[in-house]
């Protein structure tokens, strides 16, 4: 509703199409001792694609995506974001990225705008009074920019957190179960919110939703035990089948 | 970033990172080593008593009132506790050292085991660390009447002693295994580089509770002697006791993890047929721990990633 | 809708001017640390006070002045070091500014100077407290202006390694008591040689060379190997 009018995307790069995939996971294991959290995990992830991924708890979807994000170092294999090996060129990488996670990365005691000033300063944003300005009218905060984050209810908060991760116009967005706290009304303006952002991103969200999860993807990971079940598209799903692998994997629990 | 990722890349360029482990020949001569050691240090103490002469004791700069006694030059058999007390403190130093090393080596290479080792070291140098507080203290007891006294050497044991302490607590506060290897590594190194600053400074700085205390012209050849033998006979006994230490650290590790393959019943698994029934969680645990082995797979076949269900899942596990 | 333009990484210097603005912007609004470390150092006075209630006639307080100083630093410095990466960590901020590419050694040099701008602020009111309440009834000599140097020559090097090692706390169980355990012992000898050269310059006078200058040399030495020490090692711990 509040995002309706305003547009948080900017405008797709006029630079050709690569034809090099977005997100390209290449044997990446994270090993400590014997435990294994990831195992050899290996995918691509297309331009524009919403990738859900699926499993039970301690299966490391939280870990793949910390280590997509730069936040974790794979013990071996390559992540590679549009052409940029995450490990050679960290922070080439890391300007690529953006990741809403449940916790919001914002300072309670600063203002909205202030936390967003504070982010796209780091970022070396280009004009950032104006990007900040763009932001909150896009997540429909610009009434309240001058009131400090913790009076605010944990659904405007998750919007700051919105603006905080796009503020830099990442080209991936990393999503960190972030329906988690959410009450349905912050859940529908984040779904809107979501959809607006889709001109030629590339998305992925570790969820603990099947339904939702399905209903917003292009492609479907499944992980276990830290290694990679399947990886499809939607359109290749059949749901039943889809389904009852969910089901087993999730049944397997944490080990 | 980059010191960090340059290494982690040298690491996966150069997969033959040696890892330490137990076996080999350090363990082969950790029992040697341990009678070497209890012999050795049996000959010193006897050689501290029965052939060492007894010489002035610690003999202080001017007259110094310690307690209620005047200190200047004492000649008493409680010098005796000094071939035992420089020894332990220079093996309990040694092992911070070693410990500090091999936590530089995790920070470089991430690999778990270079943190047993700092651990399975550290807990040496916390034994040595409390022989040296002992010995020391009784020997300032004795020799001075006091039963604590802030002399350079004491202070900088007991500081070392508490960073030591301090780690172990550290240790046990983190849950996670990697945060806490890191954390232990960064406080061994921290803790070898404060240690040293620690003794110049308490004896640096004159103060009137520090009475500098001076060994004249240095050792005497029989106390050379008698100090040498006891420090390679503490030194044989720490190598021995890190070993076993070390070595049954190892095997606890091992057994974790044979404990995870076996709670991951790779026979209820969904994904699989089940598997052989030759392959025990023992053959998968080594197969794990020692790399690659083609035996446990079935089918030559490479493994599909993309757009299909795994068939082969357990077996994967074993790369 | 504006042509949006690509970022510009922001130089080290520009990161670091960035995060301790962030610091001391929120700390002004929130006077969170301030309040509590004054606080804290104005009970430590008062506890002083009831300690030393029997015995301040009969013991020489000037000569024990530089002692009880530096009893105050330490626990109204741990105070603060505590807090400051606590409210990092709450919001997941630090995972926040961990996102954004830079060198994260800058981290610790923003965070480092932040708490040492906090300490040297407490001490600014807590030193003259203590003068009032213990000191203004005995002579002290004339070089007491001297402590300055001691003054901030510990709180350097406290505040570095009190910010290497809340970081690693911060993700402890009981961070609080975590912090003190570690602090304490590995500033020993930073504070040893502080205490000699507040105390030297309070009573005045005696070797000087000995008590005063040799003492702020080895302070010296100690804060410049254990920041680069520190500020080599923060990577892993942040990063990890």
């Amino acid at each position: 509703m509040t995002a309706g009018h305003a547009r948080i995307a900017a405008p797709p790069p006029s630079t050709p199409p690569v034809p090099s995939p977005a997100i390209s996971v290449r044997g990446v294991s994270k090993v400590f001792g014997t435990r294994r959290a990831l195992d050899d995990i290996s995918f691509d992830v297309p331009e524009g694609a919403f990738v859900s991924i699926f499993g039970p708890n301690g299966a490391g979807k939280t870990t793949l995506l910390r280590v997509l994000a730069t936040l974790a170092r794979p013990t071996s294999g390559q992540v590679v974001l549009q052409g940029v090996d995450t490990k050679e060129e960290p922070d080439q990488a890391r300007s690529l990225l953006g990741l809403i996670s449940h916790a919001p990365m914002v300072y309670p005691d600063l203002t909205a705008e202030e936390n967003l000033l504070f982010y796209a300063e780091m970022y070396g944003v280009q004009d950032p009074k104006a990007r900040v300005d763009e932001l909150l009218d896009a997540v429909g905060l610009a009434h309240r920019r001058h009131d400090a984050v913790r009076t605010f209810s944990r659904g405007m908060t998750q919007r700051v957190a919105i603006a905080r991760a796009l503020i830099h116009d990442p080209r991936i967005v990393l999503l960190d179960e972030p329906y988690s706290g959410l009450d349905p009304y912050a859940v529908d303006v984040f779904d809107s919110l979501l959809s607006d952002l889709q001109g030629g991103r590339t998305f992925v969200m570790v969820s603990h939703d099947l339904k939702k999860g399905l209903a917003m993807c292009s492609h479907a990971l499944v992980m276990a035990q830290g290694q990679l079940v399947s990886f499809q598209a939607k359109d290749e799903i059949d749901a039943v089948a889809f389904e009852r692998l969910y089901r087993q994997v999730v049944g397997m629990g944490v080990a | 970033m980059s010191r960090t990722g340059g290494s982690a890349m040298a690491r996966s360029k150069d997969k033959s990172v040696k890892l330490p482990d137990a076996g080999g020949w350090q363990d082969a001569i950790a029992v040697p080593a341990a009678i070497a050691g209890a012999i050795l240090t049996t000959a010193g103490f006897l050689m501290a008593f029965l052939w060492a002469a007894p010489v002035n004791g610690a003999a202080v700069n001017g007259f110094e009132m310690i307690g209620d006694t005047v200190v200047t030059h004492q000649q008493l058999i409680s010098q005796k506790i000094f071939y035992f007390h420089m020894p332990a403190a220079i093996v309990s130093f040694f092992s911070l050292a070693m410990a500090a090393f091999y936590g530089i080596r995790f920070l470089m290479t991430h690999e778990q085991r270079f943190d047993t080792c700092s651990r399975a070291l550290m807990e040496i140098a916390l034994l040595f660390v409390i022989m040296t507080m002992i010995t020391g203290d009784l020997w300032t007891r004795f020799e001075w009447g006091v039963w604590w006294t802030w002399e350079p050497r004491l202070t900088t044991y007991l500081i070392l002693m508490l960073i030591v302490i301090a780690y172990f607590v550290l240790r046990n506060a983190v849950d996670e295994p990697e945060k806490r290897a890191t954390f232990a590594s960064v406080v061994s190194i921290i803790a070898l580089v404060d240690v040293p600053i620690c003794f110049m400074v308490t004896r640096m700085i004159p103060s009137s509770v520090h009475p500098v205390v001076l060994r004249e012209g240095g050792m005497s050849f029989d106390m050379g002697v008698t100090v040498l033998v006891v420090l390679i006979g503490m030194l044989c006994l720490g190598h021995a006791l890190y070993r076993l230490r070390f070595r049954s650290l190892r095997l606890r590790e091992r057994l974790e993890a044979l404990k995870e393959i076996l709670d991951e019943r790779p026979m209820d698994n969904p994904f699989s047929g089940g598997l052989p029934a030759a392959v025990s969680p023992v053959a998968v645990h080594e197969a794990r721990e020692t790399g690659p082995k083609t035996v446990l797979r079935p089918n030559g076949e490479p493994r599909p990633n993309k757009g299909k269900i795994r068939s082969e899942y357990p077996t994967c596990l074993l790369r | 809708m504006m042509q949006y333009a690509r970022p510009k990484k922001p130089s080290t210097w520009q990161h670091f001017c960035i995060l301790l603005r962030k610091d001391l912007r929120r700390e002004f609004r929130t006077r969170e640390m301030l309040t509590s470390m004054g606080l804290y150092a104005l009970l430590v006075i008062i506890v002083f006070g009831a300690a030393l209630a029997l015995t301040a006639r009969d013991i020489d307080i000037v000569s024990m002045g530089g002692g009880l100083i530096w009893v105050l630093i330490v626990f109204t410095s741990l105070l603060g070091l505590g807090r400051s990466f606590s409210y990092e960590k709450d919001q997941g901020c630090i995972e926040g500014v961990l996102l954004v590419p830079m060198d994260r050694s800058v981290i610790f040099l923003a965070k480092a100077v932040a708490n040492m701008l906090f300490m040297l602020v407490v001490e600014v009111i807590a030193v003259p407290l203590f003068y009032f309440f213990f000191m203004t009834g005995s002579e002290t000599s004339s070089t007491f202006l001297w402590i300055i140097a001691p003054l901030v020559l510990g709180t350097i090097g406290m505040a570095g390694i009190g910010t290497m090692l809340s970081t690693i706390t911060m993700h402890t169980r009981a961070a609080d008591v975590m912090l003190a355990v570690l602090f304490v012992p590995i500033i020993f000898p930073l504070l040893y040689a502080c205490t000699t050269a507040t105390t030297a310059s309070i009573l005045g006078s005696v070797a000087w060379m000995d008590y005063y200058v040799i003492p702020l040399v080895i302070a010296a030495g100690f804060d410049i190997i254990m920041l680069l020490v520190c500020w080599v090692l923060y990577d892993f711990v942040i990063s990890s």
